[in-house]
């Protein structure tokens, strides 16, 4: 019922892309979102998640982008020229008649399994899974997703590596000019990534 | 849609990488950028004409069926060459077009942009069914029909060449002489034979001569190439045949020694559909001048038999580089949208007979490519708007230190069975016969029902290519260099509907080493592994992941993970021609997927 509902909520294509920003959760999205946010950009949020200790800046998530693999897509359809977080997880599943300009969070898998699992214990979640085989997993996983994500016609991707945007955000605050061809306050953009929130190192 | 797309053929990224490091390549290391540079991965086999047709089908061999330079007719194992495929017809044997699958060329037109292929390999002959404007390369024959050799004319009666057509001048006094140029066969009464036109040579010093040929008169100089000129043969009362042609006056001291380029397709008048439309070559012709049409034309067979110097043919490599310029500039000047598309292949030609030995002239190439890199991008941003560019290769370089003549180990290791003393194809006693090899990377093996002696049933065929696999990744020379770095299997290297007709295994040669020439049209001199002492002494048709391409972009490339021959038409025409390597990651393999979800939803994003 909520897939047809929504479905039917999809409108005419529109002209302007949607700016999606993914990775595996703990690479860095929020802090990229903070970053556009910061740069001019208007989010995709409905703020249900909060800030908490592991993103004190706040998650800037909507939650109806976990019900993606599900067809709920109809929200979408108002997301154009705005930015919206979707876990690399679930990029296939984003309507194919849109356009998208993906940031894609790339950061080292010791260091998100590191985050990860702080995350888990702070939620009482009790992983069974062991290091090995999730690094093994998600480096599959992300091979497959990023082959994919970077051949979509409907798709142009831009790699980052988290340590980088921590390390040099002013680059990388210009190449998100260059790769969004829109003027953004790069000023505030740097800002964002401090060091104080490159945290969880394993 | 803009979409340009220059081709250098065996444009090698180890070379490019250590000229551009010195600061060599300029214009290309501008392109390159931060992101807009990447090596690219090239189809097994990496031969050339394998590799074009790939990147303009984002398909390999299995889909678009051209394997290997020489295929083999399975019944009668008679080889022949892939890309020059006849068909006999009410109105005789005609040529056919090599392969049928879509290309990026194909499917822009059939989006509505206007496209505009020059020498690229295997699109001979037109397809008139197809709106694309083209100027076929690889591939394309000479006016007999062929792959095309030169005449060497000389008053040397002892003369003799391999493969060259030699043509007696005869004296008529001082200085004069006549001889004769053959052309495409023809009738008299039963006798069928090469149509004859004579020529006129008057040597007028050491240094000059004037060459007469049907209506053309032509000065010559020692050692410097003619123009193009026409050549026109009678084959009958109302038929004559228009070929196009060049001379080098190459002696004039104590004998004479005249070459002629291999007699070539006239565009304007082929019987044949060399190009299309005929327009677009009239046009092109017209307003750029006139153009060699071999496909391969670089007469490296001249080289190699000696009837012209290594600069001559050096300068042959230049004038056509220069031509070929001349027409993508003319056509670069009136492109509005679609794509172009360009091949430059003479860096091939050089690095085959200089690679080895003069290394720094075949480098010298890469700078000449940089630099027309560079006037070609000051061209393209004067015509204003949005465009993409590609600069691309087929595939790299390697030396060629040894030839392997690999049905002579095919044979010693009791695969193959020779009769009569023989040792060639020809001669083979099929009933005990396992496997043989034809073409530079590929054996088949002989198999009952498909074969016309086949000799292993079905059940024998896995275990039969895992032995061949395994033994010959053990191929030594003799001071233990490996010899093969890669075998696959068919179903390893290809997919698609063709794959039925391909090798059952694709040979991958180290660097260094290469199927011998003998080998490729199914013969098997002694040894195994020969010394190479030939002028052609570097090549590509190795192991493909040892000779990769490389790809310049004016758009990301850094970007797309492990791009490539796959995804051209894409980077071209933001479309895939073939869709078979992009599941989605979810229908790639579902091992690990329920714990990634777990994962996900203990973490609250599912």
């Amino acid at each position: 019922m909520l897939k047809k509902f929504f479905l039917k909520e999809k409108k005419d294509k529109p002209k302007q892309k949607i700016i999606v920003v993914s990775g595996l959760p703990r690479s860095g999205t929020s802090m990229m979102m903070k970053m556009l946010s910061e740069g001019g950009v208007s989010i995709v949020t409905d703020s249900e998640r909060e800030a908490d200790e592991d993103n004190p800046n706040g998650y800037f998530e909507i939650e109806l982008s976990k019900k993606l693999r599900e067809g709920v897509v109809g929200w979408i359809y108002d997301a154009p020229g705005k930015a919206v977080k979707v876990i690399s997880y679930l990029l296939e599943f984003l309507p194919a008649d849109l356009t998208y300009d993906i940031i894609f969070m790339d950061r080292e898998i010791p260091e998100i399994l590191a985050s990860q699992k702080k995350m888990l214990e702070r939620r009482n979640e009790v992983s069974t899974i062991s290091d090995e085989e999730m690094t093994q997993q998600f480096q599959s996983h992300l091979k497959a997703v990023k082959y994919w994500v970077a051949r979509q016609p409907n798709m142009r991707v831009l790699f980052v590596k988290y340590d980088q945007v921590v390390s040099d955000p002013a680059k990388l605050a210009a190449s998100l000019v260059d790769f969004l061809e829109k003027p953004l306050n790069t000023e505030a953009m740097k800002a964002v990534p401090s060091q104080s929130l490159y945290r969880n190192r394993a | 849609m803009r979409s340009v797309l220059i081709g250098f053929d065996s444009f090698d990224p180890n070379i490019y990488e250590t000229l551009a490091a010195q600061g060599k390549m300029p214009n290309l290391s501008t392109l390159a950028g931060e992101t807009g540079y990447s090596r690219l991965k090239v189809s097994a086999p990496p031969q050339t004409e394998v590799s074009w047709t790939s990147i303009a089908t984002g398909a390999d061999p299995g889909t678009h069926g051209i394997f290997d330079f020489v295929h083999r007719d399975p019944s009668s194992y008679l080889p022949y060459v892939s890309i020059l495929p006849t068909k006999v017809s009410a109105v005789g044997e005609q040529f056919v077009p090599p392969y049928t699958a879509k290309t990026m060329f194909s499917e822009a037109a059939d989006m509505g942009f206007p496209a505009t292929a020059l020498w690229w390999p295997a699109l001979f002959p037109a397809r008139l069914e197809v709106p694309i404007s083209t100027i076929p390369g690889l591939g394309t024959p000479d006016v007999r029909g062929q792959l095309g050799v030169g005449t060497f004319a000389t008053t040397d009666p002892q003369e003799k060449k391999d493969k060259t057509r030699v043509s007696l001048l005869t004296k008529l006094g001082e200085g004069k002489y006549s001889g004769f140029l053959e052309g495409p066969m023809t009738k008299t009464g039963k006798e069928i034979h090469p149509a004859r036109l004579e020529f006129a040579l008057d040597v007028l010093d050491d240094g000059q001569a004037v060459l007469r040929i049907g209506s053309t008169e032509l000065p010559l100089k020692l050692g410097s190439w003619s123009s193009i000129f026409e050549v026109k043969f009678k084959l009958g009362l109302f038929f004559n045949v228009t070929a196009i042609t060049q001379a080098i006056l190459t002696q004039t001291r104590g004998k004479i020694g005249l070459y002629f380029l291999p007699l070539q397709i006239h565009p304007l008048h082929s019987t044949w559909h060399y190009g299309a439309p005929k327009s677009f070559l009239k046009e092109t012709w017209n307003q750029a001048g006139p153009f060699l049409t071999l496909g391969w034309p670089q007469d490296t067979t001249a080289l190699e038999e000696g009837c012209i110097t290594d600069e001559q043919f050096i300068a042959l490599c230049e004038n056509i580089f220069e031509s070929r310029k001349r027409v993508f500039y003319h056509q670069l000047s009136k492109f509005k949208e679609g794509v172009l598309a360009g091949i430059f292949d003479s860096l091939d030609r050089v690095q085959h007979m200089f690679l080895r030995g003069r290394e720094d002239l075949a480098h010298g190439w890469y700078l000449k490519l940089d630099q027309f890199v560079g006037e070609a991008r000051d061209k393209i941003e004067t015509l204003g708007g949005k465009h993409r560019l590609l600069v691309m290769s087929d595939h790299g370089f390697s030396l060629y230190k040894h030839k392997v003549h690999l049905n002579r180990w095919l044979s010693e290791n009791g695969y193959l069975k020779f009769k009569d003393g023989g040792s060639d194809i020809s001669k083979v006693d099929w009933s005990q016969t396992s496997a043989y090899a034809l073409g530079l990377n590929s054996i088949y093996l002989n198999v009952k029902g498909r074969e016309g002696q086949g000799s292993l049933n079905p059940d024998q065929i896995e275990p039969m290519l895992a032995e061949l696999k395994s033994k010959l990744m053990q191929l030594h020379s003799q001071d233990g260099e490996q010899a093969v770095s890669n075998v696959l299997m068919k179903h390893e290297a290809f997919s698609g509907t063709y794959v039925r007709l391909g090798p059952d295994l694709v040979v991958g040669y180290a660097p260094n080493f290469r199927a011998s020439a003998e080998t490729g049209l199914g013969k098997a001199p002694e040894p195994i592994i020969e010394a190479n002492h030939d002028h052609w002494g570097a090549d590509h048709c190795i192991d493909a992941d040892a000779v990769p391409g490389v790809l310049f972009a004016n758009r990301d490339v850094a970007n797309i993970p492990e791009v490539s021959f796959r995804d051209i038409p894409f980077l071209m025409i933001n479309k895939h021609l073939d869709q078979s390597h992009l599941k989605p990651p979810s229908e790639q393999g579902r091992q690990g997927q329920g714990n990634i979800e777990e994962r996900l939803k203990g973490l609250g994003y599912l």
